[in-house]
């Protein structure tokens, strides 16, 4: 009988010894080892063992009794030291034992990643069952929190489970989005939510600087200034071969034991199977493909032909109720076809991948009921194209199913809030149309719902048509673009209702129709979030039209202009000095005064900005968002400093609404002027917001136009102090920031809403100090020069990324 | 086979009955009353409107009710529960969204030597609370568990409400170190079977089912997951996600092996499938073998049954 | 082909893109995804205005000038006036850019 000799009681090599003992069980004299103390156990499912859902006595594979019955010698808990190819002996630490064949079956090891404090008490790889039940221990005190580093399929399970268990969990990312080598961001936000649901605190794009505490594991600090206090640190980041032996023994190892498709190491009589093992550049961590493996290789050892073939592979979490599916490729490439559908009722997103009439990728969150068929098609490679209308609703597809328009509205829980002005939520509409209500008056009437302002009337229609059906008809209205049958204003208000605050969120909850929106939407979608969760949300550059990303205005034949901020129009010898010498340094064609009370520099090449920049920053300047939809100018006269007539400090107002209101995002741009006296020098009488300063005080007039549309301001209040009015002034620009249409300016706002209305928002004393408390905490993120910050840290996006013509004159 | 295992032993639950609805009225359907033949007889001649009895009240307030006294309570078979013993009862409604489909209600007996708990949980400001449970003889666990609660995605109550499925949980008295678990050890409860309870006003609750060595619920517990977002659009079925037996142990399969599937009408689950009612059998030939009785109950979300839960003694 | 390291994809904004001085003039890469990226021309052949500094949706372009969109794997505008913008080979090894340079009118090093 030939000596068989095994390293390592792992699930791809616990595998070959069942084939073996199937097929020939007298074939071989087979001895195992296995440094843990243990023998063979179904180790993906650690997870349920750990969240309590199963057993460690049910996973395990194979017992003392399987072992002993088929004759195998077991060495448990005892590590091989090493190996000598030449003698055929694998020296274990109580002994030598030859061989005629050798199995490598020394799976892998969890990466430890070497932060200051890696090497303390408490913190935990998760591979094994001291590692399982070393996390089981830790959540026996009352309260105990975990930290886990890893957002990736292992490191999500052992969170789920510590959850379970009763800790405070928090999950530590470094990607913008959970499982990203799975997952595409629209299922990645669901399976967030999921676990947030569970009340596992997520963060992504986390940077984990240092683990602190004495002997133990105490906090885990971030980049950002975060400090997360814990009793277990969990790294759950990736694995490494284990190839250490292999190595040692002289072995052609690369990133692991090199292998051909027979499972044979570069030494005819040793093998290896597992996680250990590179087959033509690749790695194994699923289990199917190490099945695969353990089949050939039993095979090649008792002398039958077989051949280790690559397949496509498919990730499921084994986290309860938490259903995901990806298989194959789905990331976005050249001559690739997207499907998306989504249900935001059911937290539905489902996303196939085409390519040259096959499937080549499948993501699903929600509903993987047809995740094996779609995996079969994959693997297959079948063609597609006749099926591909009704591919996504999967092979019991009955019927073409519609997305529906409504399906966001229909989603929305009772609770949520429709109208904003007067607090009532869905469930207040709904029982108003049980009760009789039948059209728009009657729920006006009854609720008050989009009775005051009325944006929220598309919303409340909806709702109508969800609970009446076919009985009411819905009035058509215009889309925000084709990625969604909701209305600007329907955004808005299902952001702040919903609370979502991130992209994906809205995409997924409102049900887009495309995988990441357009360049319709995203700038709108990017301000809404941006003015609704000025804290939470991140604002995105991609999202943004070029002249906000680049912070200049792109002109005709796209070069830039750069316009300094003048706060009120005043500036000094010292400020056009730096003007001059930079319009000179940069061969600036023209310099214009604008109609803004400031001078432009026109024909900046885009790779001269960020120095201009810093010039101008050196001198004491910052951006005058002359690009920006949000705060241009404020233009004033120069009241009663200098002017004969002038009434107030006209000037002196003019700055400080300057320097409260500047950098601030608006739904459109926003210029303000302040006359000293009602001879208006400034032209405050057709701007967004006008003041007209008189003896008695300050009047406050809104909603002028002098563009396409020429419109004077309608007077919102006379104050008689400074404070009030630039207190007005701000609360009017908040609620408009908090409820206008993207790319709506002020006066179509109001007309919309109603003068009326906004009236009587701001004479409520409250509210506008909380209008005021709710901008301040926006500009504590917005008030800032993006030039110095561009200057600083954006330089190179504007540089050429290369240059290959120089080298080409060569 | 372990002889021990198959020695009937006393079990948690005495009888069990499903009442459907009928018109205006509650009648009975499925019940196994063991030897209880009066109460049997009692059950059949009964009928319950809205609100009226147990199964009427658990209809009419749309939750589920636990009732530890029957004595001037609105109870209505005080007298021949009494005669065959019976101490307790618990109503679960079957609702599917606003519409009852049945109402399951078990009876308990013998609360100083038996031990077990029939939990019912409930949301409410961001903590699942017990509402109310039968505990039998486990005194000291029931004192622990009207003192505990559990945040979301915590413990078998908090983590069947996150996830909105049936959650079966092993060696409750081991594995979990804080204080309802000490406590559950030492009230020698080992399995833990929680799952949701849809009802109409959109309360969440979850119904808890902890099972003791010595007096189990049930010696087999099976989920099985019948969402058509898990198994398929095509014709209902159900796949078996997990589950425990002391004849057969663990019922669950590896990622790389199909689970069980059974099609509606295929045997008693199959049954559940095409009824959408909870079914009780005992003695019927179609039982998994060395089992007496079934207790298999439907969970309807979104219009569909999303799940079984299934017990077997 | 002659692939020319012009650059590490991290170089590029996910849905952003930056310029690369060519004797065939400015040629825009596209990073479309965090593994996808694109290389045309910058010049839109409808005024002239610079691609790169477009807003990039799906695996398309829209100009920042005056909104014409432009498919970034066959070059070719949506609308009814049909225009095309000239496409490059790109890849990506390792985290590394290689354009051809070839199709850039640079001529092999070889």
């Amino acid at each position: 009988m030939q000596k068989l000799v095994v390293i390592g009681a792992g699930m791809a090599s616990g595998r070959v010894l069942e084939h073996l003992k199937e097929t020939a069980p007298d074939a071989f004299d087979i001895t195992l080892f296995n440094a843990e103390p243990r023998g063979n156990y179904n180790r993906i499912m650690l997870s349920p063992v750990l969240s309590g859902e199963k057993t460690y006595a049910e996973i395990v594979t194979h017992d003392d009794d399987w072992y002993g019955q088929h004759g195998i010698t077991c060495r448990f808990g005892e590590k091989v030291l090493s190996v000598d190819r030449d003698r055929k002996v694998v020296i274990g630490e109580k002994g030598e034992v030859p061989y005629d064949k050798l199995i490598f079956g020394t799976g892998s090891s969890p990466f430890i990643i070497p932060l200051p404090g890696h090497d303390k008490q408490g913190v935990v790889a998760y591979r094994d069952l001291e590692d399982t039940n070393a996390m089981v221990e830790a959540s026996g005190k009352p309260g105990a929190r975990a930290v886990v580093i890893g957002g990736g399929l292992l490191g999500l399970e052992a969170a789920a489970g510590l959850r379970l268990r009763g800790m405070e969990v928090t999950v530590l990312h470094i990607a913008t989005h959970l499982m990203e080598r799975q997952l595409d961001e629209a299922a990645g936000y669901l399976l967030k939510k999921d676990l947030e649901k569970r009340g596992i605190k997520v963060i992504l794009q986390a940077q984990t600087q240092e683990i602190t505490g004495g002997d133990q594991a105490e906090a885990v600090h971030l980049a950002d200034g975060t400090v997360l206090p814990c009793n277990i640190v969990v790294m759950a980041v990736g694995i490494r071969p284990a190839v250490q032996l292999a190595k040692d023994c002289g072995l052609t190892v690369n990133r692991a034991i090199e292998v051909d498709a027979q499972m044979q190491t570069s030494d005819p009589d040793v093998y290896a199977v597992g996680e250990c093992v590179e087959y033509m550049g690749n790695l194994f961590g699923l289990v199917a493909p190490l099945y695969d493996q353990a089949k050939v290789l039993a095979k090649t050892l008792l002398g039958d032909a077989d051949a280790f073939r690559m397949k496509e592979l498919s990730t499921k979490l084994k986290v309860t109720g938490c259903d995901l599916f990806s298989a194959g490729d789905f990331a976005e490439g050249e001559g690739r076809e997207d499907i998306v559908f989504r249900d935001p009722g059911r937290g539905i997103y489902k996303r196939l991948v085409i390519q040259d009439d096959q499937l080549i990728g499948a993501v699903m969150y929600g509903d993987t009921a047809d995740g094996n068929w779609f995996f079969g098609l994959i693997k297959d490679g079948t063609d597609v194209s006749e099926m591909r209308d009704n591919l996504i609703f999967g092979p019991a597809f009955q019927g073409r199913a519609q997305a529906d328009p409504m399906a966001a509205v229909a989603a929305l829980p009772p609770e949520a809030e429709i109208c904003g002005c007067n607090g009532v939520c869905k469930g207040d509409i709904v029982a108003a149309i049980e009760a009789g209500a039948g059209d728009l008056g009657a729920i006006r009437a009854t609720t008050k719902a989009s009775a005051s302002c009325g944006t929220c009337t598309g919303l409340v229609e909806q709702v109508l048509s969800v609970t009446l059906g076919d009985d009411f008809v819905l009035p058509t209205s215009q889309p925000v673009c084709g990625c969604t049958d909701l209305t600007h204003e329907d955004v808005r208000r299902l952001i702040k209702a919903q609370e979502l605050k991130s992209q994906p969120a809205v995409w997924q909850e409102l049900g887009w129709k495309t995988p990441n929106g357009c360049h319709v939407c995203r700038p709108a979608v990017n301000y809404y979030l941006l003015a609704d969760w000025p804290l939470e949300y991140q604002d995105d550059l991609q999202s943004r039209f070029v002249n906000e990303r680049n912070h200049a205005n792109i002109q005709k034949d796209g070069t830039f202009s750069v316009m300094p901020r003048m706060w009120g129009g005043i500036t000094t010898p010292d400020e056009l000095r730096a003007i001059a010498d930079a319009a000179d340094k940069y061969k600036v064609p023209t310099v214009k005064v604008t109609g803004g009370q400031r001078i432009d520099l026109l024909g900046v090449k885009k790779q001269d900005l960020t120095a201009i920049w810093y010039d101008l920053n050196q001198a004491g300047m910052v951006s005058g968002h002359a690009y920006s939809k949000g705060l241009r100018t404020v233009k004033t006269c120069v009241g009663t400093d200098h002017c004969r007539f002038g009434t107030q400090d006209s000037t002196g107002l003019g700055i400080k609404l300057e320097k409260k209101l500047w950098g601030s995002w608006t739904p459109h741009k926003v210029k303000l002027a302040v006359s000293g006296c009602p001879r208006n020098c400034a032209e405050a009488t057709c701007k967004d917001v006008g003041i007209i300063c008189v003896d008695s005080g300050y009047q406050v007039g809104v909603g002028g136009a002098a563009g396409m549309d020429v419109k004077e301001t309608e007077r919102l209040v006379d104050v008689p102090t400074e404070e009030e009015a630039i207190e007005w002034t701000t609360a009017f620009i908040q609620l408009y920031r908090e409820n206008g249409k993207y790319l709506d300016r002020p006066y179509k706002w109001v007309a919309k809403v109603g003068l009326p209305w906004v009236k009587e928002v701001l004479s409520d004393p409250a509210e506008r100090t909380a209008l005021n408390e709710r901008f301040e905490i926006s500009q504590s993120v917005y008030r800032k020069d993006p030039w110095a910050e561009h200057a600083e840290k954006r330089a190179e996006y504007y540089q050429p990324l290369a240059d290959l013509t120089q080298e080409a004159a060569e | 086979m372990d002889t021990a295992i198959d020695t009937p032993a006393r079990t948690f639950i005495e009888v069990a009955e499903v009442w459907v609805p009928d018109g205006d009225k509650l009648v009975l359907g499925d019940g196994n009353y063991g030897t209880l033949d009066a109460f049997a007889e009692a059950s059949r001649r009964e009928s319950f409107a809205w609100g009226e009895g147990l199964p009427g009240k658990a209809w009419a307030e749309g939750r589920p009710v636990v009732l530890k006294a029957f004595d001037g309570s609105y109870f209505k078979r005080t007298e021949a529960a009494k005669e065959a013993g019976l101490t307790a009862a618990v109503a679960v409604p079957v609702f599917s969204g606003k519409v009852l489909k049945a109402v399951l209600v078990v009876f308990c007996a013998d609360d100083d030597h038996r031990t077990g708990a029939i939990e019912v949980w409930k949301y409410s400001s961001g903590v699942m609370m017990l509402e109310d449970g039968y505990y039998g003889a486990a005194r000291h666990f029931e004192w622990v568990s009207q003192h505990t609660h559990f945040p979301h995605g915590q413990g078998l109550p908090g983590g069947v409400w996150a996830s909105q499925t049936p959650i079966l949980m092993r060696d409750l008295g081991s594995g979990y170190r804080f204080i309802r678990a000490d406590s559950a050890g030492k009230a020698g409860l080992t399995t833990g079977i929680g799952m949701p309870i849809p009802v109409p006003d959109g309360a969440s609750y979850v119904l808890a089912l902890l099972s003791a060595r010595g007096t189990p619920i049930a010696r087999r517990f099976e989920l099985w997951d019948a969402r058509s977002a898990r198994v398929g659009k095509g014709e209902p079925s159900a796949i078996l996600t997990d589950g425990i037996c002391a004849r057969e142990g663990a019922l669950w399969v590896g990622e790389t092996e199909e689970p069980r599937r059974v099609a509606a009408w295929q045997g008693l689950i199959g049954r559940v499938l095409g009824t959408g009612l909870p079914v009780v059998e005992s003695g019927t030939p179609g039982l998994t073998a060395g089992y007496e009785t079934l207790i298999a109950l439907p969970i309807h979300l979104d219009g569909e049954i999303a799940h079984i839960v299934a017990w077997y003694c | 082909m002659n692939w020319i390291d012009i650059g590490h994809i991290e170089d590029i904004p996910v849905r952003g893109a930056r310029v690369v001085k060519t004797p065939a003039g400015c040629v825009a890469v596209f990073r479309t995804t965090p593994d996808q990226v694109y290389a045309v021309s910058d010049r839109c052949p409808h005024k002239g205005g610079p691609l790169s500094d477009g807003i990039v949706h799906d695996r398309k372009i829209t100009c920042p000038l005056h909104n014409m969109v432009f498919d970034l794997e066959t070059g070719l505008s949506q609308g009814i006036e049909e225009e095309q913008i000239a496409t490059y080979p790109i890849r990506v090894e390792d985290g590394r850019l290689l354009l051809d340079g070839e199709s850039v009118g640079k001529r092999s090093a070889a």
